[in-house]
């Protein structure tokens, strides 16, 4: 907490943290041991790449006010680079080792970030969708006209985690933990950076530019400062995301895979750093198993699109919060809640707040 | 609060702490304020009043530079700031509230005054979060000591009542060193208890600040005012004591019936 | 435009310049060196015509884009969606009846009243909520681009001009020299350029209409300042309903122009939106004007860009948009905000 004045004994964070999540973090740490390698692999290593790019673009809207639909982009640029200064099934790779293109892969991914935030934030708030979209529809169709340096159409195929220690990181169980690790430094990171003088002066921005000016602030740096830190958390994720699918395209940023970004982020819900990984896994079960679903309706297993849209659309409508607004508006009546036999009201506020 | 250099730079700078001369503010052929002359010394408590369109806010809105003047100067304790942008002037050590409160509506109120305090210090971006006793998170939780909202430290400036959160806007007004401060309209909205808590906050505070205080609400502006200017159209109509002020005739005949603008 | 040259006059003679640069090489015609170093004038003509005309196209679409942004603070992302479903429709009718022309009223009426239903029963009730008003646009541009690929499926639709405009029509710009010396004139669509010519009709019709009538100033006085227009009584819902589904109708009746002289198929809709997207942000937010100048300029890099340097042609719009981000935010006509 940035501000806690009491002179006696303070919980360390490890004391703050809420029970609820070291039983959450258990069952993910043991995972391998009772799940199969399709879960493993096609549903968490997905709900946890996902996950990180919709946190950069809920670490953006939510902290920041601004929703940004670059953060796939800034993705799949990274996954990009990996493939060209990397190795790959195509002759365009550079064959760079993994200590340089890594590193340079998330640098430029980055920077990529930090320059649309850029042209992004000198206008207002509602622009940043537009704009954003607009620059992230550019970059896919370049992509794909582009054979000089992103192969166009076809992209980079072959695109391999390296074989760091022995492991074959593409594997289910090492992939997996892989991308776990990653999700919850990146969770953390942002929770952390949520409460620094930064994060708070952002959430200021965020809610009243005209008196952080007064106040002394640059409203302009500390925007552009938060697209740079959601664009590293986003370019790690794309990359991640690459491996997965051993390809990179075109199609890995289109229009489609844009929007269910902030889909994710928004189902999940933007006021909170768990929410986006919650709209992940939403979103993966319902890509992974509405296929049969709707089969078993007598509709195309490709009508998942439309289930989507229309969970969207519930979902803005009755609780713009997301899921995590439903969570919180269950947990509020129940905490004032009336005893059934008694009348009594009963307060039984609490619980742990990442 | 003990801010001991604000207090040395309050009685070393001789003269006054806010000295307007001539100052005219022409909106197209309307003007709203003419040639307004006042001086105001350091320390010293100024209530500027006047009915609605006598041209406060336009006044105030020139000495913080939301306004550059069409005629006139501005010196801040002693320094010719007319040409000043508004963040060189807050660097000087001059505040501000506001009349509807700009508030961080996101953020707990210990957060608003802590953002308050590192905002006038020097601003460097921090990605790392203040160790326990952290300079300015003490004086953050003074600050609001000060302003009698410690007991709503953490709640969230939305879960305020509409006076807590005035009180918030004056402390976001004492963070830094302030010199000087002005109040638009602070009293505004609040219940008559309100007021009390308002008057006793604003009687309180340390000596070498000097303000200046806009207010409709007569009683509220005569309790902490030791000196009274009142506005008319735009121009200077009458200075005094508040006993004199209340006293006065033709005061009592533009605002009959009292404070209520 | 008196205003423009007086304060801005280096801009001011740099553009006249420019102007006469682009008349002088359309309707002269090209010494042979420039024909070596250029390329065929014919091929230029072809460019700069097909991209006034693909411009004339984006106009039709982002006008009704920038008036429902402009006056209700809502970005419709479904737009493009409205586009296509118009021209997937002006398909059906124009297949059913034999009628190209019927097509457009049925159209405009039929998506006009989506568009009013839309605002009517959901944003409306949103009012205010300017992102959560996109985001249903967003989720409604989902759900519609699904709808629509299960009904008309993923191939492509082109929409037969009638025999009166089929054909190409001979314009009196000069597009080279014949075996026989005689100037040879250009022959260009003849849909291509009734479609122009719709649209400068529109066009100068909605300016009008904005400028001169009373509806319309009450548009742009919200477009100005909302909270305003709102405060003065108003009935400001039904200038909300009246544009939404203005919007909404020009857009369907877009698609049919798009269908005949490019086509449908998924994948438009995006393709529609991103360019109504890009041309309000070059010309300006609700500004018809800065929607005609951001279409024009648009259409033109568009064509050119294929024709003269085809792998960067994207980059030649992308860069066109970053550079008015950059250094006029607010779009070449734009209000400053």
């Amino acid at each position: 907490m940035a501000i806690e004045a009491r002179p006696t004994a303070e919980k360390s964070w490890i004391e703050q943290v809420a029970p609820g999540w070291w039983a959450v973090g258990l069952i993910l740490l043991a995972m391998p041991a009772f799940a199969g390698d399709f879960v493993l692999f096609q549903v968490f290593g997905w709900t946890f790449v996902l996950g990180m790019i919709a946190l950069s673009l809920m670490f953006l809207a939510g902290y920041g006010g601004m929703v940004s639909l670059i953060q796939m982009t800034v993705g799949a640029l990274g996954g990009y680079m990996v493939a060209i200064l990397g190795t790959s099934g195509t002759a365009l790779s550079l064959g760079l080792p993994w200590w340089l293109y890594i590193p340079a892969a998330i640098l430029i991914a980055s920077l990529f970030g930090t320059l649309v935030g850029a042209l992004a934030v000198r206008t207002e708030g509602i622009y940043t969708i537009m704009i954003t979209l607009a620059i992230a529809s550019a970059f896919f169709y370049f992509t794909r006209q582009n054979y000089g340096i992103f192969n166009g159409y076809s992209g980079f195929n072959l695109v391999v985690p390296p074989q760091l220690f022995g492991i074959d990181w593409r594997q289910p169980v090492p992939f997996y933990y892989l991308t776990l690790v990653c999700a919850a430094l990146s969770y953390a990171a942002v929770v952390y950076v949520a409460r620094t003088p930064f994060g708070l002066a952002l959430q200021g921005v965020r809610d009243n530019p005209r008196r952080m000016a007064a106040l002394g602030f640059s409203v302009t740096a500390h925007r552009v400062a938060a697209y740079t830190f959601a664009s590293v958390i986003a370019a790690v994720g794309g990359i991640l995301l690459v491996w997965q699918n051993a390809q990179v395209s075109p199609g890995t940023a289109g229009i489609p895979q844009v929007i269910d970004i902030l889909v994710i982020a928004v189902v999940g819900g933007l006021k909170r750093p768990i929410g986006p990984f919650i709209g992940a896994l939403i979103y993966v079960l319902l890509r992974v198993f509405s296929p049969d679903v709707l089969l078993a309706f007598g509709l195309s297993g490709e009508r998942f699109k439309l289930l989507i849209g229309m969970g969207f659309l519930l979902i803005v409508f009755f609780s713009p919060d997301g899921v995590l607004g439903l969570w919180e508006k269950w947990r509020a009546r129940r905490a004032h809640a009336v005893d059934p036999l008694s009348g009594a009201v009963r307060d039984t506020a609490g619980g742990g707040r990442p | 609060m003990t801010d001991t250099s604000a207090e040395r730079l309050g009685s070393v700078s001789s003269g006054n702490a806010l000295e307007l001369r001539g100052v005219t503010k022409m909106f197209g052929a309307l003007a709203a304020i003419s040639d307004v002359t006042l001086s105001v010394r350091p320390g010293e408590r100024r209530a500027v009043l006047g009915s609605n369109g006598a041209g406060k806010t336009t006044l105030f809105n020139c000495v913080t530079g939301d306004f550059l003047p069409t005629s006139g100067t501005i010196r801040l304790f002693g320094e010719d700031v007319t040409s000043f942008p508004a963040h060189e002037r807050i660097r000087r050590g001059l505040r501000r509230t506001y009349q509807i409160s700009l508030l961080f509506g996101g953020l707990s109120v210990a957060d608003n005054v802590y953002l308050a305090c590192r905002g006038v210090s020097r601003n460097r971006f921090s990605f790392i979060r203040p160790r326990r006793g952290d300079v300015l998170v003490t004086r953050a939780l003074e600050l609001i000591e000060a302003v009698h909202l410690t007991s709503s430290r953490d709640a969230m400036v939305s879960d305020l009542s509409y006076g807590q959160q005035r009180q918030l806007e004056i402390a976001l007004a004492l963070a830094g060193a302030p010199r000087f401060i002005l109040f638009d309209e602070p009293a505004a909205g609040l219940s008559p208890t309100e007021r009390g808590e308002l008057v006793a906050i604003l009687t309180n505070l340390p000596s070498h600040i000097g303000f200046v205080i806009i207010e409709h609400d007569m009683d509220v502006a005569l309790r902490v005012a030791e000196s009274v200017t009142m506005m008319h159209n735009g121009r200077i109509f009458k200075e005094g004591t508040p006993a004199e002020i209340e006293d006065d005739a033709e005061v009592q005949e533009l605002y009959l019936g009292g404070g209520h603008g | 435009m008196k205003r423009f040259t007086t304060h801005h006059p280096v801009w001011s003679v740099i553009i006249a310049i420019v102007v006469a640069v682009i008349l002088w090489l359309i309707f002269a015609p090209w010494p042979a060196g420039l024909e070596e170093t250029f390329g065929r004038k014919r091929i230029f003509l072809n460019a700069v015509f097909g991209g006034i005309t693909l411009g004339a196209l984006y106009f039709l679409v982002a006008a009704g884009f920038t008036l429902i942004f402009g006056l209700m603070r809502n970005v419709n992302l479904a737009h493009g969606s409205l586009y296509l479903l118009g021209g997937y429709l002006g398909f059906e009718i124009s297949d059913a009846t034999g009628s190209w022309l019927l097509a457009f009223p049925v159209v405009f009426i039929v998506v006009a009243a989506l568009g009013l239903l839309l605002q009517h029963q959901v944003f409306r009730r949103m009012d205010g909520q300017d992102l959560r008003q996109t985001l249903v646009t967003i989720g409604l541009s989902v759900v519609l681009a699904d709808i629509m690929l299960w009904i008309w499926g993923g191939q492509s639709y082109t929409i037969l001009a009638p025999d009166w405009l089929s054909g190409p029509v001979e314009l009196p710009v000069v597009s080279g020299v014949g075996k026989d010396g005689q100037p040879a004139w250009l022959r260009f669509p003849a849909v291509r350029i009734a479609i122009l010519v719709a649209a400068i009709v529109i066009g100068v019709a909605m300016w009008l209409v904005l400028n001169r009538s009373r509806l319309g100033m009450l548009i742009r006085a919200g477009v100005d300042d909302r909270e305003m227009l709102t405060a003065s009584g108003v009935r400001i819902q039904y200038v909300f309903l009246a544009v939404f589904a203005f919007g909404a109708g020009l857009a369907g009746v877009g698609g049919i122009v798009g269908g005949t002289f490019q086509s449908l198929s998924p994948g438009e809709d995006t393709r529609f939106l991103l360019a109504s997207l890009v041309v309000v942000i070059v010309g300006g937010m609700g500004s018809i004007p800065g929607a005609a100048l951001g279409a024009l300029i648009i259409g033109l890099a568009e064509q050119l860009g294929l024709v003269y340097a085809p792998t960067y042609s994207v980059v030649f719009t992308f860069l066109i948009m970053a550079l008015v981000l950059a250094f006029r935010p607010q779009g070449l006509l734009g209000q400053g905000r």
